[in-house]
């Protein structure tokens, strides 16, 4: 017989067996304590994340979409998995597009991984797929596409094969592009309706004067806010980049002597000074002599002007006089504190210094009162011309949305903005903006037709022209600043003056676009003519 | 005693472990099937982010604009055709239609074709005209 243990041992093992239950059940307690309240709601390891693009959507202040990471995928081959590397650079060169001769030299050399192509779509991954192939992999990633296409390329520029911002908003939103949440979106001030009917408008214009070049800007006057901005040529953010194709903005990359244009700013710095009364007499006939200079005349003018009528007829020897009311040196602070002497600063990357003179005497002050030896952006001539009718208040001009009224530091005398104002609307009216008139919109401007300067000489027939239209002027909200380069208009040039190129371009931009921006309309004259 | 309760805790245990077993086997599974409907959403958000850049693409002003010229032979409205509704007469206000800019104008809409239209609806009777004020201001 064997002898049973002791009593005490049985007690010692029930009491280690419960001992060791209590524990299981603390752990498992411990755990169910730890999963359900400790870590509740946290996702599980392991699952699968859903990928977010790399950069975040660009959209039109009305959520249009402008640009968006599509997924696409690089693929790559591992060479020494196939049977037959001739054959397999042969079917992927057919399926992808990509080269086989370049496959081929790939497939036999000494790499593990070889690049076959970049950027393939979901339907071209399904063809490869289907070859059945070993040692082919994906590396899944974005492609930025541009729904609109040409519609705002120079603005909302591109990207690189890797996603890197190159040119536009796509680089100078770089950073906030990239640090957005999932899904959320950087929203422009861009509205795709006006830049269609801008570019429309501008490209219509090239065409039928076979200009080298045309562009334009909608400015909010009272946010800063680009609402479109177009510069022609310009080229398709999705296809390659062909000859005809230009990447520049002439809108902030290129500076220009606007011309008279400019006489706009003169006549503000003219009435802040009280300088000059609109109905006080200038004379203009035989031109303006400065020294061993003559200022004269695009065309035939009467021997005397009103200042309200040089600015309505454009002459270049009264504003001259008028200029040198102010002096040098109060003109070049003018200029400054409107923002035309140094670069302009908003979220595109690109941008231009002004050019001025270093040596700004008498001469060079009657010039530039009327357009010539300054050279600004136009993007920078608009941001002081909103100055002049926004009430006189800065404005910085700006691709962001921004409903908000930003104006900031005040320039101008509102009276002086009202002046202005009334002024800009007799040039339409009675002056060299007939044109631009649009029945219904009260239309307020300035023309300019500068001659150009190659290689240090004016020529007379290559003209940069130019319209600076501000709407409703009554109380303006926007302005419309176009430019053509070099216009062919006929009849010895006398119809590429920007009254009868670039005006008219200002007015039908206008009338197509002023409904879209909800601008009241006035009742129209029953006499009144279609602007057509 | 002792006997049955070291049989009764040795029972719990196994079915405890049983349980934990069913738990962690469903809860690998809720796992799979939730990484899947990740990966589902996932792709379902990449085709819904392709068919949104396609409508931008397909409904670009440009495109519209070709459409409507080519298509519904429509043009470009001048201003002096568009109006706002503080132009327009109020209800009961006399609208003389042919001194005033405001006439008449009518619109034929065409019969709808009979064959698609169920025998239990009323079919249409001719092709009927609309009669409408449009706004002429300044003809």
């Amino acid at each position: 017989m064997t002898k049973s243990p002791p009593a005490g041992t049985f007690q010692r093992r029930i009491v280690i067996a419960a001992a060791l239950s209590v524990a299981a059940f603390a752990l498992v307690g411990i755990r169910l304590v730890d999963v359900t309240v400790l870590h509740a709601g946290k996702e599980a390891s392991g699952v699968a994340a859903v990928p977010s693009t790399l950069r975040a959507d660009l959209l039109d202040r009305n959520g249009k979409l402008l640009a968006r990471d599509l997924p696409v995928d690089d693929l790559y081959a591992r060479p020494h998995t196939f049977w037959n590397k001739e054959q397999a650079a042969h079917n992927l060169s057919k399926v992808t597009g990509a080269s086989e001769a370049r496959l081929k030299r790939a497939f036999h050399g000494s790499r593990e991984y070889v690049l076959v192509a970049r950027q393939i779509t979901p339907d071209v991954k399904d063809r490869v797929m289907s070859l059945g192939l070993p040692g082919i992999e994906f590396q899944t990633g974005g492609k930025r596409f541009y729904p609109e296409g040409r519609g705002a390329a120079q603005v909302i520029g591109v990207t690189d094969p890797d996603g890197n911002g190159v040119s536009g908003l796509e680089l100078g939103l770089e950073k906030r592009l990239r640090n957005q949440e999932p899904g959320a979106a950087v929203t422009t001030s861009l509205d795709m309706r006006v830049q269609y009917i801008l570019a429309h408008e501008a490209r219509k214009a090239k065409e039928t004067l076979d200009a080298h070049a045309a562009g334009g800007i909608v400015l909010d006057v009272r946010t800063g806010e680009v609402i479109a901005m177009v510069s022609l040529p310009d080229y398709d953010p999705n296809g390659p980049f062909t000859k005809a194709d230009s990447r520049r903005n002439m809108i902030v990359q290129d500076v220009y002597e606007l011309g008279s244009v400019f006489k706009v700013l003169t006549f503000a710095m003219a009435m802040e000074d009280h300088t000059i009364g609109l109905d006080d007499w200038l004379p203009i006939g035989a031109g303006f002599k400065i020294g061993k200079w003559t200022i004269r005349e695009a065309h035939h003018m009467p021997a005397m002007l009103t200042a309200r009528d040089v600015l309505a007829q454009s002459s270049n020897a009264g504003t001259a006089q008028i200029a040198l009311r102010s002096g040098p040196q109060r003109q070049r602070e003018f200029l400054s504190n409107l923002g035309l002497l140094h670069a302009v600063s908003s979220e595109l990357p690109e941008t231009a210094k002004p050019l001025y003179p270093h040596n700004w005497q008498q001469i060079q002050t009657a010039t530039i009162g009327f357009g010539h030896g300054i050279s600004v952006t136009p993007l920078a001539f608009a941001a002081a011309a909103a100055v002049v009718v926004n009430g006189g208040r800065k404005i910085t001009p700006t691709l962001l949305k921004h409903p908000g009224d930003a104006r900031g530091a005040q320039i101008l005398r509102p009276e002086t903005s009202a002046i202005m104002r009334d002024l800009l609307r007799y040039v339409v009216t009675n002056g060299t903006g007939r044109n631009a008139d649009v029945p219904g919109y009260d239309i307020g401007g300035k023309t300019g037709s500068a001659e150009k300067n190659v290689n240090g000489r004016y020529v007379a027939h290559k003209l940069l022209v130019s319209f600076f239209a501000t709407f409703p002027a009554k109380d303006p909200r926007y302005i419309v600043f176009v430019l053509i380069d070099e216009p062919h208009g006929g009849k010895g040039g006398v119809l590429s003056l920007a009254g009868h190129t670039a005006a008219p371009l200002a007015g039908s931009v206008i009338a197509r676009i002023a409904p879209i921006l909800g601008v009241p309309k006035e009742p129209v004259p029953p006499d009144a003519k279609e602007n057509s | 005693m002792i006997r049955i309760l070291n049989f009764v805790c040795v029972i719990v245990a196994g079915l405890s472990c049983l349980a934990l077993y069913h738990v962690s086997e469903r809860t690998r599974v809720a796992r799979v099937e939730l990484s899947h409907v990740h990966r589902q959403i996932a792709h379902e958000r990449g085709l819904t982010a392709v068919l949104e850049a396609e409508w931008g693409r397909v409904a670009e002003p440009g495109r519209i604009q070709q459409l409507a010229q080519t298509r519904l032979g429509l043009e470009d409205a001048t201003s002096v055709q568009l109006a706002s509704f503080d132009m327009l007469p109020r209800r009961g206000e006399a609208a003389p239609l042919s001194t005033s800019p405001i006439r008449n104008a009518s619109v034929v809409a065409p019969a709808a074709p009979r064959a698609s239209v169920p025998t239990h609806i009323a079919q249409p009777q001719q092709a009927r005209t609309y009669r409408i004020a449009a706004v002429r201001i300044g003809m």
